[in-house]
C-alpha cells in the first residue's frame, strides 16, 4: 500500500488502523514502511482518509509481492497463476470445518494447525520455513489441498522458493495430519523449534471426539505442557452424508 | 481459516460468545449450494445475531451489509458466518437447522463444555474439534491480555492494536460510549465474527477495573 504525498494532508487518522503498525509521520505527510506492509488493505478500507491518500500500487500485485494481499487480505482471493491446482473457490481451508463430510482428520490421526504471525504479529514467510524443513525431517509430508504446499519449492523437504523468503504476510497456517503415536515426539521437537522463531504462532490441535463426547487427548497434551483453551471450535457433526469412522 | 478458534478470553467472559460457520465442501456439498446457504441464514437471522457476514462479501452486518443483498449473493458464496451472545441463541439456531436438515457442515465456536451440552439438548454428537493450545514463539511482541481478547475477535487479525487502545482511552474519557466504541472496532473484521455485544462488555469491565484502581489508590 502507499500514500499520495501529494494528497496527504497529514491529518493523522490512519496509522492507529494499520494492525502491524507501519504507517509513520515524515517530512510533513505519512507514509508507510512498505518493507514491513502485509498489503491487509485495512487502511484503504477504513481509515476514511478524507483526501483519498491512500492507494494500491501495481507493484504490490506483482509476485512475489503479491503473496502478501493473498495471506494477509481476506477480501483477495488466491491468485490461480500461484496456486494452479487450489481451485479452493475461497482462500480458507475446509480443513476441520467439513471434517464430518470429508474425513480428512480419521480417528487414529490428528490434524495440527500453526499459524504463523497470529495474533497480530505477522510473520517473514523464512520463520515459516524453520517449522517446514523441522516436519519433513520427522516424516510429516505437505499436501497440495494446502495453500503452502505451493510456496514450497521442495515440498519433500519442507523448502520454501527461495524469491518468497523476505514476504511479510499477516497470518499463514502450516497444516498437516500425524499418527497419534507421533504426538510426544513432534509435539517435543516443534517445542524447540518454536523458541527460535522471530514472530508469534497460534497452536491448534484437531481431533474426533470419542463416542461417549470426551477428548482423551486433552490429558496428554497437558502432560506434555501444552495448556488446551476452555474455547474451541466444534464441528457439530450436521454434514451429509456423514463419515462416522 | 480458523478465525475463530483462537479468542482470547476467561471462562467468565467468553459464556456468551459464540460463532457459528456453515461451510460447504468443494468435493461433497458445494454445488448448487446457494439455496441451503440461505434457508441457513435465514434461520441465523431468526435468532437475533449479534453480527454476520463472510470474507468475500467484504463486509459485515454491523460494517452495513444488508441482509437481503447479502442473501441474494449467497449463489456465489460456499460459507456463511454468525455471531451470538447466549447460548439459548445457540440452542435455537442449532434446533432449527436440525430440523431444515441442509446437510451442510456447521461449526460453532465457543466454550467447549458449553457446546456439548447444548449439543447434548438438541440431540446433535459433535463430531471433530480443533482445539487452541495458545500461543508460541515471541510472545513479547503480544499486546496485553485485555487488548488481545478484542483483536483476537477478528481471527485475520484486521483489528489493530493502537485502535483498541485509542477507542479504550475515548471510552474511559467519556468521548465515546462503550456501544459506540465496540461498533468502531467492529469495522474493520469482514467476516461478521466480531461480537459487539462482547466488546461492549470488555470495554466496561476495563472501566470498572479503572474506577477500582482508582479507588484502591485514593
Ligand atoms: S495495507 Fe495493512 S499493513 Fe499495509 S499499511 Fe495498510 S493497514 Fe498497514
Ligand atoms: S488518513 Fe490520509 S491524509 Fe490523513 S494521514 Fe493518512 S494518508 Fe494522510
Amino acid at each position: 500500500m502507499r500514500i499520495d504525498p501529494e494528497k496527504c494532508t497529514a491529518c493523522a487518522q490512519c496509522p492507529d488502523y494499520c494492525p502491524v503498525t507501519c504507517i509513520h509521520e515524515g517530512d510533513g505527510v505519512y507514509f508507510m514502511d512498505e518493507d514491513e506492509c502485509v498489503e491487509c488493505g485495512v487502511c484503504l478500507r477504513d481509515a476514511g482518509c478524507p483526501t483519498e491518500a491512500i492507494y494500491m500500487p501495481e507493484e504490490s500485485n506483482r509476485y512475489p509481492r503479491s503473496i502478501r494481499a493473498a495471506f494477509s487480505d481476506p477480501a483477495v482471493q488466491y491468485p490461480e497463476e500461484l496456486f494452479p491446482d487450489l481451485k479452493q473457490g475461497g482462500r480458507g481451508t475446509e480443513e476441520m470445518k467439513t471434517n464430518d463430510v470429508t474425513g480428512n482428520f480419521p480417528r487414529g490421526e490428528f490434524g495440527m494447525t500453526l499459524e504463523f504471525g497470529r495474533p497480530g504479529t505477522g510473520t517473514r514467510l523464512r520463520e515459516v520455513e524453520k517449522v517446514t524443513t523441522l516436519l519433513t525431517s520427522l516424516g510429516i509430508r505437505f499436501e497440495g489441498s494446502n495453500a503452502l504446499f505451493f510456496l514450497l519449492e521442495e515440498p519433500e523437504r519442507g523448502v520454501l522458493k527461495r524469491e518468497l523468503r523476505d514476504e511479510k504476510v499477516l497470518s499463514i497456517i502450516v497444516e498437516f495430519t500425524l499418527a497419534e503415536a507421533q504426538l510426544e515426539t513432534i509435539v517435543a521437537a516443534l517445542f524447540e523449534v518454536l523458541q527460535t522463531v522471530d514472530t508469534v504462532v497460534s497452536w491448534g490441535l484437531v481431533t474426533r471426539f470419542e463416542e461417549d463426547g470426551s477428548l482423551p487427548v486433552t490429558d496428554r497434551l497437558e502432560k506434555l505442557g501444552l495448556t488446551v483453551r476452555p474455547n474451541a471450535k466444534v464441528n457439530m457433526g450436521m454434514g451429509r452424508p456423514i463419515i462416522e469412522d | 481459516m480458523s478465525h475463530s478458534a483462537h479468542r482470547c478470553g476467561t471462562i467468565r467472559n467468553l459464556q456468551n460468545d459464540y460463532t457459528m460457520y456453515a461451510r460447504t465442501s468443494r468435493h461433497v456439498n458445494r454445488e448448487g449450494c446457494g439455496p441451503k446457504l440461505r434457508k441457513i441464514l435465514d434461520i441465523f437471522l431468526s435468532e437475533n445475531p449479534v453480527n454476520f457476514g463472510s470474507s468475500h462479501s467484504g463486509k459485515s452486518f454491523a460494517a452495513g451489509l444488508d441482509p437481503e443483498e447479502y442473501s441474494r449473493s449467497l449463489d456465489k458464496a460456499y460459507a456463511v458466518a454468525c455471531c451470538f451472545s447466549s447460548a439459548s441463541a445457540i440452542r435455537n439456531v442449532l434446533g432449527k437447522l436440525k430440523e431444515a436438515d441442509t446437510g451442510i457442515s456447521i461449526v460453532v465456536s465457543g466454550l467447549i463444555e458449553e457446546i456439548k451440552k447444548i449439543a447434548e439438548e438438541v440431540g446433535l454428537k459433535p463430531h471433530t474439534v480443533l482445539l487452541s493450545l495458545g500461543v508460541h514463539g515471541r510472545k513479547e511482541l503480544l499486546p496485553k491480555e485485555k487488548v488481545l481478547e478484542i483483536t483476537t475477535m477478528c481471527g485475520h487479525g484486521l483489528v489493530a492494536t493502537p485502535l483498541v487502545e485509542e477507542v479504550a482511552e475515548k471510552v474511559k474519557e467519556g468521548k465515546l460510549t462503550p456501544e459506540q466504541g465496540a461498533r468502531f472496532l467492529a469495522q474493520p473484521c469482514p467476516c461478521g465474527i466480531f461480537n459487539l455485544d462482547r466488546c461492549v462488555e470488555l470495554l466496561k469491565e476495563q472501566l470498572s477495573e479503572i474506577s477500582q484502581e482508582g479507588g484502591e489508590k485514593g
